[in-house]
């Protein structure tokens, strides 16, 4: 990173173009580190980490849905499911935490399966049938919360509480539960059969499918990984916060199309990736953390983060294009 | 050839399925009707119409993109940002009529050179960049929606300007004023897209971009066009949100970002041909409106109306998804 | 590959005028390759000139330096004695040349009149005159092609004839055409179709226009063309002038450069076991009762017009498609209709006849594709072993001779005819029972048709049961040991080649209608 720090003064107009995302990230991080140095810092460069767990978790099942051809608009649904459905057990229900789990990923598993009907058997476009799902999953959660006003519940199991703030030989547990979701996503899509029938899938279906893949089986069996992946993301923020908070993880769906897409640009291919989409996750989290650092306006830094997030996608697209 | 999803064949009789959309509504208004005696007169229609306005125009710029783009959600042409533009650029106005003291005049062409601005970054990282509208648009709102929250710091604004207030309650012959100049928008975009010359190379680029290129078309300049076009129609309609909502209120875009999509793919699904039409999304807008205000007059509880405008965006394109792939 | 009747009149008035058009000793390289070595080209007013070549001749590069898509490196074209701008699509358009593409780039939703005045639309001071572009366009598809088609109706309504000559009107409507090229027109064709573009082809050189007439089915070049140029390796290797019925074979050995000998291999199976039964299977208004049965180790023909149900007959054997009543039995057990999957579990292997959009991911390399149908015979634990992959992919490469022979070359950069085999290949590597090849050398050039008949051959010879459905009799003939005629969703006939020769399968195909002309 230093080496490409020194060369800064050296990229002018083409050189953004040709280093794009990079120049980007190096533009960020400098700029970052000179407003704030404690940026920096070995305890901010973990805090980046940690604000890149959700997202992450939630970009895997994006990277999945998009190397389908797809896209899931409600993976944010399927983290407040997550959520929702570990706290009320939790809470009503008395359930032991790691049934709570179960019934949490079970939850996000329940709007993938929805998504899963209405894109293979009602053949409804994935775009519009997850939004679809968005619209009334949201609803939904208006309806159960009289409103929208979160349901807490202060007297979480310890395990559960763990999942957020524990830790194991020093390292977050919510930094092994991510690492061990990209080991598991990585193996499953960059060196299994089944993503090798994926990626067959989102290249050309119809081919996919004369060549005799059982298409609307693996469309189905992508949308319930996303919507259970997602609902991870939801109990590692409900125990986080020791609350469900309705609607809450809409704020995720952006950052992880963002990151499949800026990760698919840096893909030789252009096609979505697991380590690309990682790569777009702790950049989008770098941002978020060095605009917080800064002390800026709350409205002014979503201002921002929106801004650096175009700019970095079109430079990344730009970059993609430059390479093929 | 874009990737669409290719799972099966429908199974679905098509006739059945184009006639289910249609069948729904005139049973809802009927229901709507019988329920609440008052919901079939004039003072509520003409509350429909009032209430359908920022959305039929917000749904004119989609149809728009979507005609020139193609209908294909994902490779085709979406842009999700008007609703955000259209926030974006109540906040400005409502910004410097309330805080800066500006006149309407000035406040309304700040809005709108906002609008049209943001239409052009919406252009340029479409034509220029080739990112996909639908990944282009999604990152843009965003931008356009964290911008208005600086603008008003995400705070409601509420104004009383006569341009406003003339425009909520004014009207012309008996007809609210903002239903006669929406009517107009909807008469310019008709005639624009459906029976003029560059309308018909609009819709060639978007049926088929291969035949557009061979006509001698300039594929990017139309589309580049659209999406300024549908900025544009942002900032209109931001005036009747304003006139609306009494003011600029955060947090509206995402209701009209469904009200838009529900009303414009809605149009499709009723128009003959199967395809995004200026009408469509006119008469999806009045349709979707009817369906609120009839909800409310039997007493429906608020927070199931997104539950079941959601069920009917997938019952529509589901049913128009079904027609349109046993006729080919 | 003779046509059943002798042409009409090649030998024309043009006979001895001078080129209207020529392209003279052009030359074009790319990286690695040099596609065009002063190749040449010349056409008179009124002439139809045929252009072969197999594919990577030089045709299609040749074709887009005409067009002005490429820029020649060397060469120049003149139009009548002056020189064109050659690289300027504009200029080409302006100078009175135009293109009938392969493919039909009609919007579905439009009217015929709305397609056809695309660019150059009728406007008046209230908007587009609608009605005088339906008029002005019937007219114009009367006059110039002969043809009544109602400018209202829409593109998606059509037939795939209606449609190709609504493209050919959208090209001429401003009555500026001088040149009209016309690239493989009747791919998509049925038999009574061609003969209806055949007519207004003719109806366009009566009035004088000079055309370039490309495709790789030669019984229709020796039909309808007055001369012929052939290329080989970029570079002219014949003229053939004129052009008569019988010059197919004189036209195959220019084209290949050797003699090819015999297209068709020796027949060296035998059928056995009965394997594929359908029985009384129906899908109104497409097919109805259609019983067939086919042993393994036996290679069964379909034959039918387009429209005549036989490409939703094998769409439903091979799962894509769902009857509406009817059992299909494989091996003795019920194959669940409508699923791909479910197919491929009896060991049934498609190769489909819209080779780019449902054979091959195109994107994904050479391997990847082989492997795709059979991942679980390269992978342990539902993991992919990577170099077993590779090498299996390798192997059957080197066995079907797919070239390149890197199987990390993606798909997308092979020639149809390596397409077509990687197809084959994946089937293969399933160790599939039952074939189903729906065109299997649609766009395929000569060489690679011979090795692919091999192929098939090799199939039956293996013991699987092979079902080949063409719009090809001659290779139908030259291949199956039955044949079985569909003629609007009814099995007609069921003949065999030692009975039956090319025109009474034509007859039979198209019903019982006098043979008039030839088949594609």
């Amino acid at each position: 990173m230093s080496a490409f720090i020194a060369s800064l003064p050296t990229l002018g107009r083409q050189g953004l173009a040709r280093h794009g995302f990079l120049a980007v990230v190096a533009v960020c991080f400098v700029g970052f580190a000179v407003a704030n140095p404690s940026f920096v810092g070995g305890a901010n460069l973990v805090n980046i980490l940690s604000g890149a767990v959700i997202p992450l978790i939630v970009g895997l099942g994006m990277t999945l849905v998009v190397a389908l051809g797809a896209i899931d608009l409600s993976v944010g649904i399927a983290l407040d499911f997550g959520s929702a459905f570990a706290i009320v057990v939790l809470k009503d229900y008395g359930a032991a935490w790691y049934l709570a789990v179960l019934i949490g990923i079970a939850g996000g598993a329940l709007i993938g399966l929805a998504n899963a009907v209405l894109i293979v058997r009602l053949r409804i476009s994935p775009f519009l049938a997850t939004l679809g799902t968005f619209f009334i999953g949201g609803s939904l959660q208006r309806i159960f919360t009289h409103g929208g006003g979160p349901i807490s519940y202060r007297r979480l199991p310890p395990e559960y509480y763990d999942i957020a703030v524990g830790e194991v030989f020093g390292i977050p547990i919510r930094i092994l539960i991510a690492a061990t979701l990209l080991i598991a996503y990585f193996l499953l899509l960059e060196r299994s059969t089944f993503g090798k029938k994926i990626h067959a899938i989102g290249l050309q279906s119809r081919a996919a499918r004369v060549a005799g893949l059982p298409v609307g089986r693996l469309v189905a069996i992508g949308f319930v990984l996303a919507g259970a992946t997602a609902a991870v993301g939801g109990l590692v923020a409900s125990a986080n916060l020791r609350m469900f908070t309705p609607l809450a993880g809409n704020a995720y769906l952006m950052d992880a199309i963002a990151a499949v897409f800026i990760g698919a640009s840096m893909h030789r291919d252009g096609r979505p990736n697991v380590l690309g989409t990682l790569t777009g996750v702790l950049f989008l989290s770098m941002v978020a953390n060095g605009l917080n650092l800064m002390g800026l306006d709350f409205n002014l830094k979503d201002a921002l983060s929106g801004l650096i997030l175009v700019a970095a996608l079109a430079l990344s697209i730009i970059q993609h294009r430059r390479r093929t | 050839m874009s990737t669409t999803l290719a799972i099966g064949r429908p199974q679905l009789n098509s006739a059945l399925a184009s006639v289910v959309p249609l069948a729904i509504f005139l049973a809802l208004l009927g229901y709507f009707g019988l329920r609440a005696p008052g919901f079939l007169e004039p003072a509520t229609l003409i509350l429909i119409l009032k209430q359908a306005i920022p959305t039929a125009v917000l749904g004119l710029g989609l149809a728009i993109v979507v005609i020139a783009g193609g209908d294909d959600v994902v490779a085709g042409g979406i842009d999700l940002s008007v609703p955000s533009i259209a926030v974006l650029s109540a906040a400005i106005i409502a910004d410097q009529l309330a805080s800066h003291g500006s006149s309407a005049a000035t406040a309304v062409a700040l809005g709108f050179a906002a609008a049209i601005a943001a239409g052009a970054a919406n252009a340029l990282l479409v034509t220029r960049v080739g990112m996909t509208p639908l990944l282009a648009t999604l990152a843009t709102s965003t931008a356009y929606i964290g911008l208005s929250k600086v603008v008003t710091a995400n705070r409601r604004i509420d104004l009383a300007d006569p341009l406003i207030v003339t425009l909520r309650d004014g009207t012309v012959l008996g007809l609210p004023l903002g239903v006669v100049v929406a009517t107009g928008l909807v008469a310019i975009a008709h005639i624009a897209v459906h029976r003029s010359r560059w309308g018909l190379r609009l819709q060639a680029v978007g049926g088929n971009r291969d035949a557009a290129e061979i006509a001698g078309l300039k594929v990017h300049r139309f589309l580049a066009q659209s999406f300024l076009i549908a900025g544009a129609f942002g900032g209109a309609a931001s005036l009747f949100v304003l006139a609306r909502g009494s003011g600029s209120t955060p947090g509206v875009a995402e209701t009209l970002l469904m009200e838009m999509v529900l009303a414009t793919f809605l149009g499709a699904a009723f128009s003959p041909r199967r395809v995004v039409t200026v009408w469509g999304a006119v008469l999806g807008a009045i349709l979707v409106s009817a369906l609120s205000i009839g909800f409310g007059s039997v007493g429906v509880d608020v927070f199931w109306t997104g539950c079941i405008k959601g069920g009917l965006i997938l019952i529509v394109v589901a049913a128009s998804a079904l027609a349109k792939r046993n006729r080919t | 590959m003779t046509a059943p009747v002798p042409p009409p009149t090649p030998v024309s008035p043009i006979a001895g005028a001078a080129d209207f058009l020529v392209l003279e000793a052009i030359s074009k390289g790319f990286p690695g390759v040099q596609a065009l070595d002063g190749a040449g080209l010349g056409v008179r007013a009124g002439e139809i000139h045929g252009v072969v070549g197999e594919n990577g001749a030089g045709k299609s590069t040749l074709i887009k330096v005409l067009a002005g898509i490429y820029r020649p490196d060397a060469g120049r074209i003149l139009l009548d004695g002056a020189e064109i701008d050659a690289g300027s699509p504009d200029a080409v358009q302006a100078a009175g040349i135009r293109f009938i593409h392969q493919e039909l780039n009609l919007v579905p939703h439009f009217t015929v009149a709305e397609t056809i005045f695309l660019g150059q639309e009728l406007s008046g001071p209230f908007g587009l005159r609608t009605g005088a572009m339906r008029r002005a366009a019937e007219a114009f598809l009367k006059d110039t092609l002969d043809t009544d088609i109602a400018g209202h109706r829409l593109i998606a309504d059509l037939g795939i004839a209606e449609r190709k000559l609504v493209q050919i009107a959208r090209a001429l409507i401003d009555g500026k055409a001088r040149v009209v090229v016309f690239d493989e027109p009747t791919a998509p064709l049925s038999h009574t179709e061609i003969e209806h573009l055949f007519r207004a082809i003719d109806a366009l050189a009566r009035r004088g226009i000079a055309m370039i007439y490309v495709s790789h089915y030669l019984s229709e070049i020796t039909r309808i063309c007055h001369r012929v140029s052939v290329l080989r390796n970029g570079r002219n290797v014949g003229l053939v002038d004129p052009v008569g019925h019988d010059d197919a074979d004189r036209l195959i050995s220019l084209m290949v450069g050797r003699d090819i000998g015999d297209l068709y291999p020796k027949r060296n199976h035998a059928a056995t076991t009965p394997w594929l039964t359908l029985t009384a299977l129906s899908q109104p208004p497409h097919y109805a009762d259609v019983d067939l049965e086919i042993r393994r180790g036996e290679i069964v023909g379909l034959a039918g017009l387009v429209g005549s149900g036989r490409e939703e007959l094998v769409d439903t054997i091979t799962g894509l498609g769902r009857p509406t009543s009817g059992r299909i039995v494989v091996d003795g057990r019920p194959l669940r209709s409508g699923s791909t999957a479910a197919a491929a579990d009896h060991g049934l292997a498609h190769v489909p006849r819209d080779r780019r959009n449902d054979g091959l991911v195109l994107a994904m390399n050479v391997a990847d594709n082989i492997n795709l149908a059979s991942l679980e015979a390269v992978s342990t634990g539902g993991f992919v072993r990577r170099s077993a992959a590779t090498t299996r992919a390798e192997q059957s490469a080197e066995a079907l001779d797919i070239r390149p022979k890197t199987v990390t070359t993606a798909a997308r950069l092979l020639s149809g005819g390596n397409q077509q085999k990687v197809v084959l290949a994946r089937g293969l590597a399933t160790g599939a029972s039952l074939f189903v090849l729906d065109e299997p050398t649609i766009g395929v050039d000569v060489g690679a048709k011979a090795e692919i008949y091999a192929l098939i051959e090799h199939l039956a010879a293996e013991g699987a049961a092979v079902l080949v459905s063409s719009s090809d009799p001659t290779e139908l003939l030259g291949l199956c040991d039955r044949i079985l005629v569909l003629v609007r969703g009814r099995i007609v006939a069921e003949v065999t080649p030692a009975t039956t020769d090319l025109d009474r399968l034509v007859a039979l195909t198209t019903g019982g209608e006098p043979a008039g002309g030839l088949a594609a």
